[in-house]
């Protein structure tokens, strides 16, 4: 498990050079051709041309989210050591990196050496809620925490010294690029169907024993904003794609929005 | 003398072959008489450039291998002309010991759109104003309106008699069943769920049951296909099947060349013509070559799961093990194979 968390970081600046080599390479490529995947600005995918007339992702033109993946297992690395078994531990199971897309705007980095680094900003005593100076942005609900409904604070999921890690129960480090670790903490029954496959999403190969994209916790999720006003929903909105077009002759599509007061 | 005998039938299936590979080299305006039967009076260049022998070919179930072989060459060539680019057309049969079935989670649903959206882009619809094709709707349900004002608290109101067993005149609370054309800012609306239909691939499917011609079937694993080719456009199927899933082409398809999908099965997505149905296959290029269907892939909140039916350790499996699961007209004894799910 050490060995992933240290190789993880290694793995994906590695693909962020190649990728951006290649862009550069590319002349047909586009600079500013983003799609996301899932979260709108928090699983960005860059479009680009993998195979002659094949693109990694096609995206769609009105909401720019992710319609089809020309190689779904573009960009990942392998999910790393599982505790339990399930289908990860049978078949080729791969996740995308969460580290770059969280560091992209260094972020991580900066936090971690620039602020956190134990001496500007000491280390808490406690990890009682107390009021934030800074990553208001981050976690809009900072002092009535939605999340874990006032139960839980920072510093149960983020280690305490080292930044660029969460922390299990016992404070032993998790990487990014593996959130279910900590989020199945309290999500136990969430967590389970996960493995089972059947909550969240996997894609590549539906076949026994063929390799899979696992989608981890925060692709999906954002921990720091859980219930969206009140919509209490775990899943952020979106744009959504248009409606279909009206059949001929017809104007408008009033006539399956009115409740029959007209009727009656 | 059994020798002799398949010596003759040898020939006589060359020959046959020859003359229709040499009549195929024709063009449509050298047998206009038949054309003009058989193609647009105006033809689109995708009609013009159906050879003759397409016309005449078998129904795909009847066509021996070789004879399949043919036929997809035929069809390779002219989509590969049509559209500027190598389009390869599949004709993988269906996996042994798998019977596809597929899982919605009705609760996950946020009402996007994007698997509508994904299915077009990989399965070659008609798309655009003239004439769009969808195989996947999605319907915005709505919670309900209700209201103690319009509560009618006498049952059947005077003057109008005694009713037997009571009539509200004005209903308290009216839920729509269902709407197609929502166009919120954002998904999920608060007071909405969603529900997308698409084909159930039913076991027992009313659709294949009255085709005049048998050019949907179901397949072993569970797929109903069609032979686009040998469809007559009677649109039988689209008034048998209780879930809205097939479509029609009233028009020539509207498919840009660069949007076209060239990764193709004979059964599937490869482009379809004027006058025939179509529906979604579970993505027959794609699941029968091991990967999910596009549906399943692009949905952002992972609410669809596919898997085969018949290995208890598959995704639908567990999910109907494990999860509370609901057929849609069910009491029709369709048998649909696309189960919706909540947590």
């Amino acid at each position: 498990m050490f060995n992933f968390q240290l190789c993880g970081p290694i793995i994906c600046i590695g693909l962020l050079g190649a990728a951006s080599i290649a862009s550069a390479a590319g002349e047909t490529v586009q600079q500013d051709n983003t799609c996301f995947e899932s979260r709108k600005g928090l699983s960005q995918v860059q479009q680009q041309e993998i195979k002659p007339g094949v693109m990694n992702v096609k995206c769609s033109p009105t909401t720019g989210g992710v319609l089809l993946w020309g190689d779904p297992f573009e960009g990942t690395i392998p999910m790393g050591d599982m505790s339990i078994e399930a289908d990860y531990s049978h078949e080729e199971a791969v996740v995308k990196p969460r580290e770059p897309q969280i560091d992209r705007n260094k972020l991580l980095t900066i936090c971690s050496m620039a602020c956190h680094n134990g001496e500007y900003v000491p280390y808490p005593e406690n990890k009682l809620a107390r009021p934030l100076k800074m990553h208001k942005d981050i976690v809009p609900d900072a002092m009535q925490l939605k999340h874990g409904k006032g139960a839980i604070w920072c510093l149960d999921c983020h280690h305490a010294a080292t930044r660029t890690k969460l922390i299990d129960h016992y404070g032993n480090e998790i990487s990014f690029n593996q959130p279910q670790k900590l989020c199945g903490k309290c999500h136990g029954q969430v967590y389970r169907s996960w493995r089972n496959g059947i909550h969240g999403k996997r894609i590549g190969m539906w076949q026994k024993g063929g390799k899979k994209r696992w989608w981890t916790c925060t692709e999906c999720h954002n921990p720091h904003d859980v219930e969206q006003g009140n919509r209490n929903s775990g899943f952020a909105q979106l744009s959504p794609e248009p409606a279909p077009v009206l059949p001929k002759g017809m104007s408008n599509a009033d006539h399956e929005r009115g409740h029959g007061e007209q009727a009656h | 003398m059994s020798k002799q005998e398949t010596k003759v039938k040898d020939a006589n299936g060359a020959t046959r072959r020859d003359f229709l590979r040499k009549a195929g080299t024709y063009t449509a305006a050298s047998l206009s008489g038949a054309a003009m039967l058989l193609s647009d009076p105006k033809p689109a260049k995708a009609t013009a450039n159906v050879s003759w022998a397409e016309h005449f070919q078998k129904n795909y179930r009847l066509m021996t291998d070789e004879e399949k072989e043919e036929a997809i060459e035929r069809l390779e060539k002219r989509y590969s002309e049509e559209f500027g680019k190598k389009v390869k057309v599949g004709s993988e049969p269906a996996i042994e010991g798998v019977l596809f079935g597929y899982a919605l989670n009705i609760q996950k649903c946020i009402g996007c759109r994007r698997c509508v959206k994904a299915c077009v882009a990989e399965n070659n619809q008609s798309r655009g104003e003239k004439q769009q094709i969808e195989w996947i709707r999605v319907l915005r349900m709505e919670k309900g309106k209700f209201s103690a004002e319009d509560r009618d608290v006498h049952g059947y109101p005077e003057d109008y008699g005694i009713q037997v067993g009571g009539n509200a005149y004005k209903p308290a609370g009216v839920v729509l069943e269902g709407q197609h054309y929502y166009e919120p800012d954002q998904v999920p609306e608060k007071d909405a769920f969603y529900l997308p239909m698409q084909c159930m691939q039913c076991e027992k499917p009313p659709c294949v049951k009255v085709c005049p011609v048998r050019t949907t079937y179901r397949d072993p694993d569970g797929i109903v296909v069609i032979d686009y080719n040998w469809c007559i456009g009677c649109r039988m199927c689209i008034g048998a099947c209780p879930y809205w899933a097939r479509r029609f082409n009233w028009g020539e398809p509207d498919l840009p060349a660069e949007e076209m999908n060239p990764d193709t099965h004979y059964l599937g997505n490869r482009p379809r013509m004027k006058g025939v149905v179509e529906k979604c296959t579970f993505c027959v290029q794609r699941t029968r070559k091991g990967r999910w269907t596009g549906c399943v892939e692009v949905c952002p909140v992972g609410a669809r799961k596919l898997g085969n039916l018949l290995d208890p350790e598959s995704d639908v499996r567990k999910v109907l093990a494990s999860k509370k699961v609901f057929r849609l007209r069910a009491d029709l004894n369709t048998y649909p194979k696309f189960f919706y799910f909540m947590d």
